[in-house]
């Protein structure tokens, strides 16, 4: 390849140069190995997460364990293979606090903030208002889910205005 | 902001994959960029016209701003 002068040929080795780091992270298969470290680390913290939650429930030992054990086998296996996995397979952007993702989730987050602080506020006067008697557990673990699915909403949608 | 970075890409025959990893950022950050949805950061500016060997404002111009793409 031609080059027109010093520094065009200066940015194109620093292409191939930038190339050659991400050839180094690039995705590809994860060994063997690594997988089942995965799947070690996610069974002893599930088994771990059910015992704790059986022994603060030592009425129904097992039927808590069962429990215990059922919410806590995925996110246990997933970070397993975040820790062991991902590396491997997950190719990382090297300047990626520049993309556009970062700004999408920073919006998502802080349109999703807005609007739960405005439904808290909404929330509370009502109660004052009507002076209900609501149990507070349900409701704030309601709260935590639409934030979290106004936050994922969010982002598909910054996503989809920025993508079309 | 406008900018020709589709123009520039397209005449060094890389596809919006190369240009990402050129840059170090995702394609979607690229595509976003191209087509005028995404202002990049100083620093990605920056970056941009020092992988094309040009200013940043032969790249990035503003709206009311023509912009003559010199290959």
């Amino acid at each position: 390849m031609l080059y027109v002068n010093a520094e065009e040929y200066s940015v194109s080795r620093k292409m191939r140069e930038d190339r050659i780091v991400n050839d180094q992270t690039a995705k590809r298969p994860a060994p063997v190995v690594h997988h089942l470290l995965a799947i070690a680390f996610g069974t002893i913290l599930t088994i771990a997460v059910s015992l704790v939650v059986a022994a603060s429930n030592s009425d129904d030992f097992w039927l808590a364990a069962g429990i215990g054990a059922l919410c806590a086998a995925y996110p246990s296996v997933s970070l397993g293979a975040w820790i062991f996995v991902s590396n491997h397979t997950v190719t990382r952007d090297l300047r990626g606090e520049e993309s556009v993702e970062l700004i999408w989730m920073k919006q998502a987050a802080s349109g999703a903030f807005l609007d739960v602080l405005i439904a808290t506020l909404a929330v509370t006067v009502v109660l004052m208002i009507g002076r209900f008697d609501v149990d507070a557990l349900p409701v704030l673990l309601i709260l935590i889910g639409l934030s979290a699915a106004d936050a994922g909403l969010r982002y598909l949608v910054s996503r989809y205005r920025a993508m079309r | 902001m406008r900018n020709n970075l589709a123009e520039r890409r397209l005449d060094r025959q890389w596809t919006q994959a190369d240009l990402a990893r050129a840059l170090g950022v995702s394609r979607q950050t690229v595509i976003s960029i191209e087509r005028g949805r995404f202002d990049p950061s100083l620093p990605l500016a920056f970056l941009i016209a020092q992988t094309f060997g040009c200013r940043i404002e032969d790249v990035f111009t503003s709206e009311n701003t023509t912009l003559i793409h010199r290959p």
